[in-house]
């Protein structure tokens, strides 16, 4: 205990007070920028302090005057070291628009992730479609009660219009919305499992397929492909991507858990799952729209052949999208030595 | 009389941040009660905000319900998770709960999240919520060395405790005319030496709890605490220590540790011919 407390405090105390005041002045500012002469005293007041923080922890008994003198200097160190994005920049219509070209380059980037996706959603739907072949009786335990077990009855209802409710465009416009809500919520677990390593992101999307795999078969089987195509396709090629998006965000976190230590640039690595997210949640708005205000509508109101043409249609553009959107703009940048800067 | 030395238990965990500059300082994490707390005020406040909102579109749409009620759905489930990532993104890791009860998230590095990180921590909500009332994010808090949650493990960002806080006053007792145990430097020098932060700590506290303390216990206290360092750690002569109370005792035992007045070595040895060295701890 070398420290005199008393006389070190008499005589620290004013620059202490000027930080703390400095400090409330920037943490009030929106931009939290500094201009240089600030930026040199915050500088000079935060060595000050964090030499005499280091006086008083090896020095002295004074656990309150160190907590104080800790905070001070965390604030100082935060200020000095980080920026917030000002504010104009974060509300320029132009920052959030671009959304739609990074979407389909974050998905092209972490394509082979999608790739296993694919992979095990194909798997399982394989796995429902040869169950149900082989084994018709299996429809009782891969489907859920009530729901598609029962074909001749549900397309009857279907095209009889007993879901006639459905018709007027105020019913669809809440059902849309439920769709999209619930959509939104299945695929943001499947992107957020990939903390269990991917296991849980895994078992989603097979059980997904499972489910798409025993429908198309028990639906073809009995005669009702060509329905059964075009009641699911016209929002199907739109969720059932999104679905395989959100499995692939799911396999991109857990490779960016597994490989933590080495991989510290986080930042961008998690820019990439956030915007994967969303742009899937936005192809989910589209999917619930089709849903609720196309899909329901059968084969005396709309032809099958014109529902599944708008599906084929659907479904290129979105390829497209997701295939060419942002490529010429990448070329130009790499040419450019300055990637992603205009 | 008590036994063992008396430890001042630890309430909280703290995070050391070590910068590049070289300088050390722990910021006090947030305990999963308060954070708890903070986050039922957080979803009182959606909750109302989201039924506010439903009433004005019902208001709106009276005429078309059905686009009402897609509005509605969509509102709410918007609100619900942006509601925690807009705030804690624009306004340095609080939420209008956190800043009640005095939390801050903050990235593990020691400073201020950013905005993905925001978003991140609170998109992994769904997660976290599993299976039901946030019990894997209360296993995850409770099993974290730092208490995060999984949305915090992945986004990498903690909570911090952010209690405001003043600069000490300056304490009265150091500054006192005559100190009696000044008499002794030797005993003197040797409280100063082994008394731990913890222990000296605890006698502040206790000195400057006087008037919260009820009669009894204050007594208690003080009798305890001063007959500890007379026989563990400075035995002062008896009859110094017969004309003090266990207050006075603290109070110049407390000087010692804390004050500016040193013991006079050299002089307080020669002149004090009742110096009893072989007190001293051996």
């Amino acid at each position: 205990m070398i420290l005199n407390l008393e006389r070190f405090q008499a005589h620290s105390q004013p620059r202490w007070r000027s930080l703390e005041s400095l400090l409330g002045l920037l943490e009030s500012r929106p931009d939290r920028r500094l201009n240089p002469v600030e930026a040199q005293q915050l500088q000079d007041l935060y060595a000050q302090t964090a030499a005499d923080l280091n006086r008083v922890t090896h020095g002295a008994l004074a656990p309150e005057l160190r907590q104080y003198l800790e905070r001070l200097v965390a604030r100082s160190y935060a200020e000095l070291n980080y920026a917030p994005p000002s504010r104009s920049e974060m509300w320029k219509p132009r920052s959030w628009l671009r959304i739609f070209s990074a979407f389909p380059e974050s998905f092209r980037r972490q394509s082979r992730y999608f790739a296993l996706a694919v992979l095990i959603t194909i798997l399982g739907c394989m796995l429902g479609g040869l169950a149900v072949h082989y084994d018709p009786a299996s429809v009782d335990v891969l489907l859920p009660a009530d729901y598609l077990r029962n074909p001749e009855q549900r397309v009857h209802e279907e095209e009889q219009g007993k879901g006639r409710h459905l018709q007027s465009a105020q019913t669809e416009a809440a059902f849309s919305a439920q769709l999209i809500r619930h959509n939104i919520q299945v695929a943001l677990l499947a992107a957020a499992l990939g903390v269990t390593f991917g296991i849980g992101t895994a078992l989603l999307l097979f059980e997904n397929g499972v489910l798409l795999g025993a429908v198309a078969v028990n639906y073809t089987q009995r005669g009702f492909g060509l329905f059964v195509t075009a009641w699911l396709l016209p929002h199907g090629v739109f969720e059932i991507p999104s679905i395989l998006i959100a499995g692939q965000a799911g396999f991109y976190l857990a490779r960016l858990l597994l490989r933590r230590r080495e991989d510290r640039d986080v930042r961008q690595t998690m820019r990439e799952w956030l915007v994967l997210v969303a742009g899937l949640a936005m192809m989910l708005v589209w999917a619930g729209i089709m849903e609720a205000f196309f899909s329901q509508h059968h084969a005396p109101v709309l032809p099958y052949g014109f529902k599944v043409a708008i599906a084929v249609a659907e479904l290129v553009l979105l390829t497209l999208y997701l295939l060419l959107t942002g490529r010429r703009r990448i070329s130009a940048g790499l040419l450019s030595s300055v990637p992603g800067e205009k | 009389m008590i036994d063992a030395q008396p430890a001042r238990a630890s309430t909280s965990v703290e995070l050391t941040i070590a910068t590049p500059e070289g300088v050390l300082f722990r910021l006090p994490l947030a305990g999963p009660a308060s954070r708890l707390c903070a986050m039922l005020l957080d979803i009182v406040i959606v909750l109302g905000t989201v039924n506010g909102v439903g009433l004005l579109v019902y208001w709106i749409f009276a005429k078309a319900p059905g686009f009402g009620v897609m509005v509605i759905t969509l509102a709410q489930f918007a609100i619900g998770f942006a509601y925690s990532a807009l705030l804690e993104g624009l306004w340095n890791g609080q939420t209008i709960g956190k800043r009640l009860f005095h939390l801050r998230v903050i990235d593990q590095t020691g400073l201020p999240l950013r905005i993905e990180q925001a978003w991140v921590r609170n998109l992994m909500r769904v997660f976290d919520a599993l299976p039901f009332a946030y019990l894997a994010g209360g296993i995850s808090v409770l099993s974290s060395p730092l208490t995060q949650r999984f949305g915090d493990r992945v986004a990498g960002t903690l909570v911090v405790r952010e209690a405001p806080l003043a600069l000490p006053a300056e304490q009265f007792w150091t500054r006192q005319k005559y100190n009696s145990f000044m008499e002794y430097p030797t005993i003197a020098i040797h409280l100063r030496r082994t008394a731990t932060p913890e222990l000296a700590s605890l006698i502040q506290d206790a000195l400057r709890r006087r008037n919260e303390l009820a009669p009894y216990a204050r007594r208690e206290i003080y009798r305890e605490l001063a007959t500890y360092l007379q026989i563990e750690i400075s035995p002062f002569p008896d009859e110094l220590v017969e004309r003090l109370s266990d207050e006075q005792y603290l109070i110049n035992a407390s000087a010692v540790l804390f004050g500016d007045q040193r013991p006079l070595r050299g002089q307080g040895a020669q002149l004090s011919p009742k110096n009893p060295i072989r007190g001293l701890g051996d």
